[in-house]
């Protein structure tokens, strides 16, 4: 049986490096994706990756133990994503305007394009890879705490209680956020799918 | 596409309906509105695809990276310093214990167990002293010149003999008795008829040799 998260942290607090390892291997491939989604950028991924991984270790006396280590440990990693993404969008000057009271113009989206279209079989549909691709691009388009509440929701599966521990807000907001980013994404997707059917009929099953 | 006040009021409530998140009192009422409009089934159907295609897509542009050297970089990063000798090995030792309690065991387990086996055919495997034995060195051969002696061979299912030589009780031609009749029984040759003529034994007086 594995041992769970806090036993290892004990473990590395008293000097057991093998105990860090195994937190790494156990999360290294979530925290990458969840790096991935954010920045959209495999090496930089790498490298976010490696750095919350990093920190985790350097402030595990901060740790306090009353939420569990994952959650800590992502909300790390989101908070270097958002550096990482804030720095780029400094040298490029662009800025990114995020305002959570926005109304999203639910109406707009293409109503069934994605449940029709994909079906209740995400994975038959998403093995084509323009698609998986259309879906990093998508995320890109949204903003940066709409996509990380989606990638720690879909990715992660965390609950909104654990949504709103990670990432500090309260769990109203967590809803209402969760569903704007949705909306979004869906109506980006959908648009897509649109446009590709008329072209190849990618869309279909 | 337009959307009724009723939907305006139960589209926030389709998406924590798809995470299972709603209290039952908010999903009953979701799942009534939902049994009675079509536009709102459709879209609770666009956030599950959407959910699942997001949670696919990722897990494929994750399945694209390689993870090798991943921990070995990370753990390079937060290595201090090599630890005094000592602690390296204290440190070595408890973490063997504690990760690779079951291989411990086993091999320990294994050892005696193979300790248990070996042991008797190691001891069994031992030349025995004296004749027994594969290869034994005369040291030196006496006869006395008095003694009527008579030889018995003893031919091993090795090809090998041992002779002995005995002292023959004879009335007529009372013989003298060799001072040491122990040393007439290290008379021990490999494969060598022994002469009964014990003429020949005071001519050609044996030397002592290696078996």
């Amino acid at each position: 049986m594995a041992t769970d998260d806090l036993t290892l942290v004990k473990r590395v607090r008293s000097g057991d490096q093998r105990a860090f390892r195994l937190l790494v291997e156990r999360y290294q491939r979530k925290v990458y994706s969840v790096a991935l989604g954010m920045v959209r950028d495999r090496e930089e991924a790498n490298d976010i990756a490696q750095e919350a991984f990093v920190k985790v270790y350097k402030y595990l006396d901060h740790f306090k133990g009353d939420s569990s280590f994952y959650t800590w440990l992502y909300r790390i990693t989101v908070n270097i994503c958002i550096d990482v993404l804030r720095k780029r969008r400094g040298m490029k000057g662009v800025a990114v305007e995020y305002d959570e009271t926005n109304q999203v113009g639910t109406s707009e989206a293409n109503l069934g394009a994605l449940g029709t279209r994909l079906g209740t079989n995400p994975q038959k549909s998403a093995l084509r890879k323009e698609l998986a691709e259309k879906i990093q691009e998508a995320l890109e388009q949204v903003p940066e705490k709409h996509r990380a509440i989606l990638l720690l929701r879909e990715v992660e599966g965390m609950s909104y209680e654990e949504l709103a521990r990670t990432l500090e807000i309260p769990k109203g907001t967590v809803m209402s956020r969760l569903f704007h980013a949705r909306i979004k994404v869906q109506k980006i997707l959908s648009e897509y799918l649109e446009l590709d059917e008329s072209k190849s009929g990618v869309g279909s099953e | 596409m337009t959307s009724s006040p009723a939907c305006n009021t139960y589209m926030p409530l389709l998406s924590p309906y798809i995470d299972g998140e709603l209290v039952p009192g908010e999903r009953i009422s979701v799942e009534r509105h939902l049994a009675a409009c079509k536009d709102c089934t459709m879209r609770v159907a666009d956030l599950r695809a959407e959910s699942g295609l997001l949670r696919v897509g990722m897990e494929l542009a994750a399945d694209q990276a390689d993870f090798k050297d991943f921990a070995q970089k990370v753990m390079a990063r937060i290595t201090p310093d090599r630890p005094p000798l000592f602690e390296r090995w204290k440190l070595a030792l408890s973490e063997t214990f504690l990760y690779q309690r079951g291989t411990v065991v086993t091999a320990f387990a294994g050892a005696a167990v193979m300790l248990l086996v070996a042991l008797p055919l190691i001891l069994r495997e031992r030349p025995p002293v004296g004749y027994a034995g594969e290869r034994m060195l005369v040291q030196s051969v006496t006869v006395d010149d008095e003694a009527h002696v008579a030889p018995v061979v003893l031919e091993t299912s090795a090809g090998n003999a041992i002779v002995w030589g005995v002292h023959h009780l004879d009335e007529a031609k009372p013989a003298v008795a060799p001072e040491d009749e122990a040393t007439d029984e290290e008379l021990e040759q490999e494969a060598a008829p022994a002469s009964p003529d014990d003429t020949k034994l005071k001519q050609d007086k044996p030397k002592g040799g290696e078996l």
